[in-house]
């Protein structure tokens, strides 16, 4: 989909009935179904009642100037130029606030609007710089569009007056400033804050000529509240807000949609370009995930594309003690294959086996799973939804059947009350995090279930949330206190159980859970949470009339994870809150395509599209496709592959695209199963720390440099479309498909879309897929097949793929991991809004200004117990490690528990979590470990180890990197 | 096999067997946890379990050592 730069038409080619998401048409669109029949200068329309005669207009093909109007805000009417004449009626009403009326006559060209708009735009160009030609918005200025489209020929005032024109520019924000010179205070920026974003960070301060936009009480963007979410750039008229990276370079010359490689949410952008280079990244307002807005990190954080640190060619070396040697795709291809197949003749063909990545695309991730199961002949392969979302698809498999969330993101705007548990949107999924408290400010009722009080539930306008601050590792205990709450209190929807539940499982359920020792009042010494707060949660969710769970890796990354997920499915199964929308379990998926990798086969005992690799009818259709026998035994899980690397009898690896040294628990467990292993392939953009230990490094291509497409939280396939070439010649695609050739098993395909067709073919929910469907519709959420042929946004609404749904017991059992006088805190991990998981890609970008190194966040209490102040070094040990961080003192955390981040590998925060892991699924338990914390002066061990072996690493590569930049700088020459 | 390998073997699968308890009795149980090994554990894992159990049980719980009675591996 390549645009080439036009921001007024209103043409859009794909689709037939959509309208154009690049043009704005002033005000949002009205949901009525009542239908008003309008003239506009002549021209009938006939649009939804509520719409404003400005749309109206828009719709007709009329463009009525303006400038305060946008439609992702409400109207606001302030600065006139939409001024219309409408029979009938006196005087020139705003036609953005003017609701469209049965038979109304509109006029929008007349002598005295020409004039009126003449005289608005005189007024604001009188105080405005007039350096048009050297302003970075130029040829891209609604401003400078609509003094053109008024025919503004004077300014009679002049220009020596009181004004504006020497503001000084605030460039505190990394990524964009803030110009009041060129300010006409529409406020769109502070409605899109408020609105879009829902942070109120800016205001208008002052009043009359003295009105200016201010961040904060005064401050610079850098020291408000300000996110960085780009709504306000994006919401400008003029260049006041405006990137620096346009400042920079320019403005674009075309433009390609993509789709975002930052976490489950997965919003639309538009990569604006010049030639190969990334001006800037717009968010697309055709994105049916996020409808325009954006978050700090995709809109602004993409520079680590370019960044110095790119590994541009393939490299070997026979020992990690060796350095690293630049050789060609072939050379490197032949040495990776000869060393897997010399180590299957020595050790077996089990002894080998592959990684998938859910940074990467869906169709690299098909092929890597099919590499090992058709070239490696074995089932090891596994992806990193092992280590956060697997008993998501355990858990909703079991209950639901299906192993995915039920509803749209646009659902929660039809949620009465919203459940989150164990997830912090705002931080991890942002722009759903907006949505969500979109929803709050209109009246929903809020219930968080976290141990950390997290910053939805302190929303601006959200209404007061209620908060049960759960100990960690008590989930199963409060959903089982929920449920009693239901049960006992008649609360269960009885039509729904009657009708679309197995009455068998749901009796035996009902019988367990209606048990004295599941109600709030006995597990409240377990939990911690008050009973008379689970009863009203319990009551308030369950007569919600919709209501809405989302859940994250709070409730997945425990030692009942997978248990903790069936409670959750319990719940709405027993409310009858599935199947429409408002209402579902919505897992928020941590990376960009953890759904999609799950559904592509990326699990050892799974085929594409949750195919059971023994169950003998599926595997037999992959197997007449791919040409081979598949083994009908599940392969090794990651921590699988630890244990038997360290025990001798696994023995090469191929990662793709994920960091397992650093995000993987128990760091010296991890470390020891790398340095055991004879040969390891990594594939990825940088020297991560999993590649220190490798002995080949295949380049790997970013998101922008392939195509290919991604599975959001929601289920919804999009387009992800290469907007400059590979840095090292190569899609990641194209060097697995390689790889596997080398290998002996012959691959071949001319682009993802092919790689699509053959899952299209192998795969029941993806049948109706393809990319020209993907063109035409946009996007897609699966099930798309003959039953759902334009796919499935809400699930569930007739039935359960296994018929009925399926009540789970859920016995609560406390973690081994507990706290103790030795070790008498409790630590959790998670992510912060301006980092990215291992942080690869974040810190390579200013998004490290908000977040330099990962703190430790400590309840007062604790830290005065401690003796600990604000920054002091804090030693923290666990059973299985030590490090050391510096204390954060937060009263959002709870007495007793403490919390960090592991985006910075020098932390060292997987040091101290342990290997104990979900029971069903061996998810680690990221969210409970027993610590002690001690005032200290010094890094720990590890980590002076880590600093001397990262040290020496570098210096293996650094003379493989500078013959490629001599070679480089002298083919410039 | 490394002693840690086997250790988290057994671990697993007394931590399987603990979160099924609910199922019925012991035999029931078994049956569950076997099916589970069955679906998710890898060859090499099963074998190493099966062979434990034939030559040095120590640590099993009796549920355990039933669930890995009904495995269908070669060891």
């Amino acid at each position: 989909m390549l645009h080439y730069y036009n921001p007024n038409t209103q043409d859009y080619q794909p689709g037939t009935s959509a309208l154009n998401p690049d043009f704005d048409y002033g005000t949002a669109a009205s949901v009525s179904q009542t239908l008003v029949s309008i003239a506009v200068d002549g021209r009938a329309i006939t649009v939804p009642e509520g719409t404003s005669v400005l749309r109206a207009a828009a719709l007709a093909g009329i463009n009525i100037p303006k400038l305060c109007a946008s439609d992702n805000l409400e109207a606001f009417g302030s600065c006139r130029l939409c001024a219309v004449e409408i029979e009938g009626r006196r005087g020139y009403p705003a036609s953005c606030t003017t609701p469209v009326a049965e038979g109304m006559a509109v006029t929008t060209q007349t002598g005295k609007l020409a004039k009126l708009r003449r005289n608005i735009m005189e007024l604001y160009i009188s105080d405005h710089p007039l350096d048009c030609l050297t302003c970075p918005a130029n040829g891209n200025c609604e401003l400078q569009d609509v003094a053109g489209v008024v025919g503004l020929r004077e300014v009679r005032y002049g220009f020596e007056g009181e004004n504006h024109l020497h503001a000084e520019t605030d460039s505190s924000n990394p990524y964009f400033s803030f110009d009041p010179s060129k300010c006409i205070v529409c406020s769109r920026c502070v409605r899109a804050c408020e609105e879009v974003q829902g942070t109120f960070a800016l205001t208008i301060e002052g009043r009359g000529f003295a009105s200016v936009v201010s961040a904060g009480q005064s401050e610079d963007f850098m020291d408000s509240e300000c996110v960085s979410c780009g709504a306000c750039v994006q919401a400008c008229p003029t260049s006041s807000l405006m990137e620096k990276s346009v400042i920079d370079a320019g403005q674009p010359e075309h433009s390609v949609v993509t789709t975002c490689a930052y976490c489950g949410v997965g919003c639309s952008f538009k990569a604006e370009m010049k030639g190969d280079q990334v001006v800037r990244m717009v968010p697309y307002k055709g994105g049916d995930a996020n409808h325009g807005h954006s978050c700090v990190k995709g809109r602004f954080a993409f520079g680590y594309a370019t960044h110095k640190d790119r590994i541009k060619e393939p490299m070997i070396r026979d020992s990690i003690n060796d350095p690293w040697q630049v050789v060609s795709w072939d050379e490197a291809l032949t040495f990776a294959a000869n060393k897997l197949k010399s180590i299957q003749a020595q050790y077996g063909r089990e002894s080998i086996g592959g990684i998938t990545s859910s940074r990467c695309t869906n169709e690299e991730t098909y092929l890597v799973q099919k590499l090992v199961r058709a070239a490696f002949g074995n089932n090891n392969t596994d992806t990193c939804a092992r280590v956060c979302h697997s008993p998501t698809g355990y858990g909703l498999k079991t209950t639901l059947g299906e192993s995915a969330g039920t509803q749209t993101f646009d659902s929660v705007m039809k949620a009465d009350t919203i459940v989150v548990i164990g997830a912090n949107p705002t931080d991890a999924h942002p722009v759903f995090g907006s949505l969500m408290r979109k929803r709050l400010r209109q009246g929903a009722k809020l219930i968080v279930i976290d141990p950390r009080r997290i910053d939805v539930l302190n929303t601006p306008h959200g209404g007061e949330g209620l908060h049960l601050a759960l100990r960690p590792g008590t989930n199963v205990a409060i959903v089982n206190a929920l449920a009693y709450v239901i049960v006992s209190e008649g609360l269960e929807d009885q039509d729904f159980i009657t009708s679309r539940c197995d009455n068998e499982a749901y009796n035996t359920w009902r019988t367990f859970i209606a048990e004295e020792r599941n109600s709030p009042e006995a597990t409240e010494g377990v939990t911690g949470v008050p009973a008379e707060k689970v009863r009203e949660a319990a009551r308030i969710y369950a007569q919600a009339g919709n209501g809405a769970i989302y859940y994250g890796l709070g409730v997945t990354e425990h030692s009942q994870g997978s248990t903790m997920v069936m409670g959750i499915a319990n719940l709405a199964l027993a409310t009858g809150n599935i199947g429409r929308e408002g209402g579902g379990v919505n897992p928020l998926r941590g990376q960009n395509n953890v759904q999609g990798s799950c559904d592509m086969g990326s699990f050892p005992h799974e085929l594409p599209g949750y195919q059971h690799v023994n169950d003998s009818e599926a595997r037999h259709r992959f197997e007449a496709v791919w040409g081979v026998t598949i083994d009908d035994e599940p392969g090794l899980r990651i921590p699988n592959m630890f244990d038997a690397a360290i025990a001798g009898t696994f023995r090469a690896l191929y990662v793709q695209g994920e960091d397992i040294a650093q995000s993987d628990p128990n760091t010296h467990h991890v470390e020891a199963a790398l340095k055991s292993l004879d040969c390891l392939i990594v594939q990825d953009i940088f020297l991560n720390e999993t590649a220190k230990f490798a002995h080949v490094l295949l380049p790997g291509s970013t998101f922008l440099e392939k195509n290919g497409t991604f599975t959001n939280a929601e289920r919804r396939i999009n387009r992800v479309r290469k907007v400059m070439q590979p840095i090292a010649g190569m899609e990641d695609w194209e060097v697995t498909m390689a790889l596997s050739n080398a290998l002996g098993y012959p691959m071949h395909y001319n682009h993802p879309s092919e790689i699509m067709d053959e899952i299209a073919v192998l795969t029941p929910t993806f049948t109706g897929v393809s990319y020209d469907k993907l063109e035409q519709l946009g996007s897609i959420q699966w099930p798309c097949n003959d039953e759902n042929p334009d796919g499935t946004p809400t699930m569930h609404t007739i039935d359960f793929p296994i018929g009925k749904g399926r009540f789970a017991v859920t016995e609560y059992l406390a973690t081994e991991e507990r706290a103790t006088r030795r070790f008498p805190l409790l630590l959790t991990t998670g992510r912060i809004l301006s980092q990215y998981n291992v942080g690869a890609q974040t810190r390579r970008t200013s998004n490290s200004d908000w977040h330099e190194e990962d703190l430790l966040e400590l309840h007062p209490s604790d830290a005065e117990l401690r003796g600990v102040k604000d920054g002091d070094w804090l030693g923290i040990s666990s059973r299985v490690g030590h490090t050391v961080l510096r204390a954060k003192i937060s009263e959002r955390m709870l007495p007793g528990v403490v919390y960090t981040t592991f985006h910075h590998p020098g932390s060292g925060a997987n040091v101290i979590t342990t290997d104990n892991s979900d029971w069903a699924t061996n998810c680690p338990e990221y969210k409970v470990t027993a610590v002690q914390v001690e005032v200290v002066s010094q890094p720990s061990e590890w980590q002076r180890d880590f600093k001397s072996f990262d040290k020496r690493q570098q210096a293996l590569l650094a003379p493989a990197m500078q013959n490629r930049d001599n070679a480089h700088a002298a083919s410039l020459k | 096999m490394s002693d840690q390998q086997l250790n988290n073997l057994i671990k697993m699968l007394e931590q399987i067997i603990a979160n099924n308890l609910h199922q019925g009795d012991s035999e029931h149980v078994a049956a569950v946890a076997a099916d589970h090994l069955h679906k998710f554990w890898a060859r090499s894992m099963k074998q190493i379990i099966v062979t434990y159990a034939n030559e040095n049980p120590t640590g099993l719980s009796a549920i355990a050592k039933r669930a890995i009675a009904q495995l269908d591996v070669k060891v």
